[in-house]
């Protein structure tokens, strides 16, 4: 039972980092006024770049990273049009969404082929910090991961400290709450709402590279499967703070975890059935939270230097 | 005038979009060294080079319409439906269960088809909609929730409960509730024709009735339709389950014109297609008709070009997201008071008449 | 006396719209100097350009006689230059110590040093006398205490330089006084202060030398003793006013609608109504005071149905009133001109045309079988007699409502509700932000609805305005009616010492 309970445990954090991530990447992007819903695009690129460049250099160190300037590179193109030209952000984000997974596929074509011939990868190792994982449950739980779980915990660390602690978290902050009042005091809005993307684009695309290096050990078009779109769930869920964020991640990983548990173990029922619990979560999640927006108060808004 | 001047950067956004994208496209088919003039030659004669290819053509283009019509209506509303693949999926599915558990055939069958499809297609609409009403949810992720979970429900049924033997698929339906083929040698379906009539209604409903002027007024400005004493949550909701049901008949109707059986990856991208598409036609429906048939001629023409060229389909889709990219950029361009100004300038030194008069 | 700001030649252009034109402004240390103009004379757009958030299209700032360019608000800080703007720039999910220390640059450090920012700000506010509760949220705390954060926050930035837009707008009369006092002791240490008004009692009382803005320009400077109100006035408007009286009428016929002990979020001070009781008859102007946010915009949206009260009822035509529905009210007669004309008012993005026949596109002519088939062509031709009879300036009615000014956009609102013969009409603010002209032609629309039987709401602000036209007065003060006074002779002092709530 406790060897159950431990895998399953073990499962839900391995689901949430990637999701983890790219909530994370909303978080940032909100915070600043910018509702992204491209992320799962963002995502897919970054999966496919944290691929790739794992699959032709031989490190995933430097797929994670080059799925994370992939990432960054892609929503520049948001952040020109949602920020410069004051495109609908939401419009926009759908506009990447379409972009990014075609570039994505056409890349690999390029690349692989048409060939079905699968590639693979060996994944990221895991890195056991000796003594503590030897704690029963939460030993293995938090001590035996991938370094890339310890970098998201020390991303949700961090994050706390940046946005509740520090100075340039609550300029950071002021700029999504109230952007003019932001101007007035010298806080560079427009700067603050790039660099805003750049994070966003950069977690986002190591939320999916996290996927092909951390979690499967091959692309595959759809590998991402609406993580992106959860995400801005959490985000909601989580109430825009980061430590509710990781809870939010954590129950949507353990539905993805037990989902996964459930199909092997009960054959008889059709898998999809197990599939359809993530997304079935998140409604009725979303539902029983509801929405009395506790959100940033400008999000969503365009900015404008100069209007009468 | 001033309509005059507005349809025409509603016109030349679009045109100076895809123009772009196809010059961006050529590139890149440069860089792998194809010939961008005869790829493009093979597209077009793929898409339009016979009654065939305009046949396949306005096949492929049906369900696009619907999904585009079905997205283009709620955001009339102010609603942003993005579950028009769940929604179409859904009345597929339910359309098949409806002929071939029932087994009723030929007339009555098609009928049953439809209507089962629609209303499925509807009810997958309606609950996004009843959540946004009653508990204030953004439709946007709820309706991306439903469509994982229609494709994942298709997937029982074509993998389990309707399963054809072997292969992961359904049989497909009876050939008596097939639909025919509108000319014989062309091979588009009457599927094509009721995607167009749904277009003309919707523009007629929209732009030439009390009622669809009042869905326009809340979808621009909920708070005052309602100070006005529009019933807004009825027009939410109505928005809702008519861009379902929308998606649910182009489902089913899909079906029946071309698709016939259910199968792994169909309608992948659909209800996203979709959006981007109401999106290029400015949420005109009878532009949104045109810009999923221009659509539908590059899918098409792809593999023609694929094959006669060796450029990859892929560079299709390239083409067509670079047309939203392009298009949205450029509509929010010329809404910036930079760009008006700039305009503004223009149009005066063109006409220095005019500007003498506003110096004196 | 020593100048510390010289402003030459200032233009700026919005599009081929000159906010501002040619303007030279010269401010000495240590002086309170009003800006006094109508509402669009340029007065806000200029004060921008001085804090950096716009840059001029032409001429040169000078400070302590350096010219200098003000590129960004980080520079005009730097320049000892801080605002107070009208509609405040606070975060209000944030606490009153979080937006003093906001987008602050001096310390060193990541972190926040608390006790130490703590400290400052406390030895500032107890030198100027600005008293606060550091750990509230913006939205926990009054309005006048919200200005005070606005200007500690210029202080605790060095300002030399304050501006003060509008700061008395919001306030209650005594929150006014206490807003003069510290006024005072900054000018007593030395510091300047550029106040903008139109309200001409205070400007009188506080400034030192006013400067006249009209239609983008600076007519002239005057000391503040040398001159009056008349003066002023003519100065600001360019033409002699002529102070129009109205007729005040007093009727008993059955009321239209009355509210019996009504609540409604009834803890608020600020948006709930507190067992309120009132009545519209036939034939009369209601005109209710009361500093803004006293529960004014809930009165006026339950008597129009776009809210249920919680508790008590409403009476309409000898009626109990059960379902609180828009629609069911507009049934019933009742109009609406709300107070914010662009987001309930107005669909923006629609034609003029659009805008005129809102509320009636389903009825004949407009269109035909029951709304099935709208008939363009009447819409159009009424919307082109609409646009001469309430003199809506437009280029055609095709134009988007957007487009228009203010004023415009008002009379827009304006002719749709009046031409829809109402029995009552609830006007909330109907002439905030325009002109004299477009307020005149909005007090004449409503004393001649009025002489033809309408019974109106008047919600205002502005104490003036509801003196001007009221046939009947009553006092709001945190959601309660504190007083009833007669329109014909009413007792301006004490209407104003009951708007605070004594």
């Amino acid at each position: 039972m406790l060897g159950f309970l431990s895998n399953i445990i073990y499962a839900t954090v391995r689901m949430a980092v990637p999701l983890l991530f790219i909530s994370m990447a909303e978080l940032y992007s909100e915070r600043a006024g910018m509702v992204n819903i491209g992320l799962e695009g963002l995502a897919v690129i970054g999966s496919l770049c944290g691929f790739l460049m794992s699959f032709i250099t031989g490190s995933v160190w430097i797929g994670i990273l080059c799925g994370a300037l992939v990432g960054i590179l892609i929503n520049l193109i948001y952040a020109y049009a949602t920020i410069s030209l004051c495109a609908n952000q939401i419009v926009y984000g759908m506009a990447i969404n379409i972009l990014a997974p075609a570039v994505a596929s056409f890349v690999y074509r390029i690349y692989f082929g048409d060939g079905s011939s699968l590639n693979q990868i060996s994944l990221m190792k895991t890195i056991s910090i000796p003594g503590l994982k030897n704690i029963p449950l939460i030993g293995p739980l938090l001590f035996d991961q991938t370094p890339m779980v310890y970098l998201a915990i020390i991303l949700v660390i961090f994050t706390a400290i940046f946005f509740n602690r520090s100075k340039a978290g609550l300029n950071y902050k002021a700029v999504g709450e109230h952007p003019k009042a932001a101007a007035t005091l010298g806080i560079p809005v427009i700067g603050t709402k790039y660099l805003a993307c750049i994070i966003c684009g950069a977690l986002s695309g190591i939320g999916g590279a996290y996927l092909t290096t951390c979690y499967s050990t091959t692309y595959t078009e759809g590998i991402v499967s609406g993580r992106g779109f959860i995400a801005l769930a959490a985000v909601i869920f989580g109430r825009w703070s980061s430590g509710g964020i990781l809870i939010a991640c954590l129950f949507f990983g353990l539905c993805d975890a037990a989902q996964i548990r459930l199909q092997v173990s009960s054959l008889s029922i059709p898998y999809q059935f197990f599939q359809m619990i993530p997304y079935l979560a998140t409604i009725i999640v979303l539902a029983l939270v509801g929405s009395k927006q506790a959100g940033p108060k400008a999000n969503g808004n365009p900015y404008r230097k100069e209007e009468r | 005038m001033e309509r005059v001047k507005k349809s025409m950067t509603g016109f030349l956004v679009p045109v100076l979009s895809i123009i772009l994208a196809f010059l961006i496209g050529a590139i890149i088919m440069l860089a792998m060294g194809a010939s961008p003039a005869r790829a493009f030659g093979a597209l077009f004669k793929g898409a339009f080079g016979s009654a065939a290819a305009i046949g396949t053509t306005l096949n492929k283009a049906t369900p696009l319409i619907f999904t585009a019509l079905c997205a283009c209506f709620a955001y009339k509303c102010g609603v942003f439906n993005l579950g028009g693949e769940g929604q179409f999926l859904i009345g597929a599915t339910a359309g098949f269960c409806a002929v071939h558990l029932t087994g009723v055939t030929s007339f009555p069958g098609i009928l049953l088809c439809l209507l089962t499809g629609t209303l499925a297609g509807d009810i997958w609409g309606l609950i996004p909609g009843i959540l946004k009403i009653t508990r204030g949810l953004n439709e946007m992720i709820i309706s991306i929730m439903m469509n994982y979970v229609a494709t994942l429900f298709m997937g029982v049924i074509y993998t389990s409960w309707c399963r054809d033997a072997g292969m992961p698929q359904t049989a497909s339906v009876d050939e008596s509730v097939m639909l025919p083929r509108v000319i014989p040698n062309m091979r588009f379906a009457w599927a094509f024709v009721p995607a167009v009539v749904v277009g003309l209604l919707l523009y007629y409903f929209l732009y030439w009735t009390s009622s669809g002027f009042k869905l326009r007024a809340v979808g621009l400005n909920m708070t005052a339709s309602r100070f006005n004493g529009f019933p807004v949550k009825t027009y939410i909701l109505t928005s809702f389950i008519v861009s379902g049901a929308i998606a649910g008949l182009g489902g089913a109707s899909d079906l029946l014109g071309t698709q016939y059986r259910l199968i792994n990856g169909y309608g992948v991208g659909y209800g996203f297609d979709g959006v981007a598409m109401a999106l290029i036609g400015q949420l005109h429906p009878i532009a949104t008709v045109v810009v999923a048939i221009f659509f539908a001629a590059l899918r098409v023409g792809s593999t023609s070009m694929q094959v006669a060229t060796k450029v990859p389909t892929s560079v299709s889709d390239i083409i067509q997201a670079l047309v939203i990219v392009f298009s949205v950029a450029g509509m929010a361009l010329t809404q910036l008071p930079e760009f008006k100004a700039f305009m503004l300038r223009l149009t005066s030194r063109s006409s220095g008449k005019k500007e003498e008069r506003k110096e004196a | 006396m020593e100048e510390i700001l010289r402003m030459e030649h200032i233009s700026k252009c919005f599009g081929s719209f000159y906010a501002n034109k040619d303007i030279n402004l010269s401010i000495a240390k240590g002086e309170v100097h009003t800006l006094l103009g109508e509402n669009g004379a340029g007065k806000s757009t200029l004060m921008n350009i001085l804090i950096g958030l716009y840059q001029p299209t032409e001429g040169k700032i000078f400070i302590n006689g350096k010219e200098v360019k003000i590129d960004s608000p980080n520079q005009a800080v730097k320049l000892g230059i801080g605002m107070v703007h009208q509609h405040f720039m606070l975060v209000e999910a944030m606490t009153v110590f979080e937006n003093i220390i906001l987008g602050d640059r001096r310390s060193k450090g990541i972190l926040i040093d608390k006790e130490a920012r703590r400290k400052e700000i406390v030895e500032l506010s107890e030198r100027y006398g600005l008293d606060l509760e550091l750990d509230k949220l913006i939205t926990e705390i009054s309005v006048g205490a919200q200005q005070r954060v606005e200007i500690l926050k210029a202080l605790y930035r060095g300002a030399e330089i304050l501006i003060l837009d509008e700061p008395s707008a919001a306030l209650t009369d005594i929150e006014v006084e206490g807003l003069f006092a510290i006024m005072n002791k900054l000018i007593s240490e030395g510091k300047s202060i550029i106040f903008i008004s139109h309200k001409m009692r205070e400007v009188l009382r506080i400034s030192d030398r006013i400067t006249i803005l009209r239609a983008g320009e600076a007519v002239t400077t005057v000391q503040c003793s040398e001159t009056d109100g008349q003066k002023l006035a003519n100065l600001m408007i360019g033409r002699e006013l002529t102070p129009s009286h109205y007729e005040k009428k007093s009727v008993d016929e059955a009321p239209i609608i009355e509210l019996k002990h009504v609540d409604y979020n009834k803890s608020s001070k600020h948006n709930g109504l507190n067992d309120l009781s009132m009545c519209i008859r036939p034939g009369e102007i209601v005109g209710i005071a009361g500093v803004d946010g006293n529960g004014q915009t809930q009165l006026a949206q339950i008597v129009t149905g776009v809210i249920a009260p919680d508790k008590g009822e409403a009476v309409l035509h000898g009626k109990t009133v059960s379902v609180f529905d828009p629609n069911a009210f507009i049934e019933n007669k009742f109009a609406h001109i709300p107070e914010d004309r662009n987001a309930q008012g107005l669909i923006g993005d629609m034609s003029i045309a659009d805008n005129l026949v809102l509320k009636k596109s389903e009825q004949k002519p407009f269109s035909s079988g029951k709304g099935l088939k709208l008939n363009k062509k009447a819409i159009r031709s009424y919307a082109d007699e609409m646009a001469a009879k309430y003199d809506i300036r437009c280029t055609s009615v095709a134009q988007e409502v957007r487009s228009l000014s203010g004023g415009n956009q008002q009379k827009v609102i304006l002719s749709r509700e009046l031409e829809s013969e109402p029995d009552l009409l609830v006007a909330a603010h109907p002439t905030r932000g325009l002109d004299i002209g477009a307020t005149w032609f909005v007090h004449e629309q409503m004393i001649a609805a009025r002489d033809r039987g309408v019974g109106i709401l008047l919600i205002s602000a502005d104490f003036d305005e509801v003196l001007e036209v009221s046939d009947r007065i009553l006092v709001i003060f945190e959601g309660q009616i504190m007083g009833e006074y007669s329109g014909k002779n009413p007792p301006v002092e004490e209407i104003s010492i009951a708007m605070t709530g004594k």
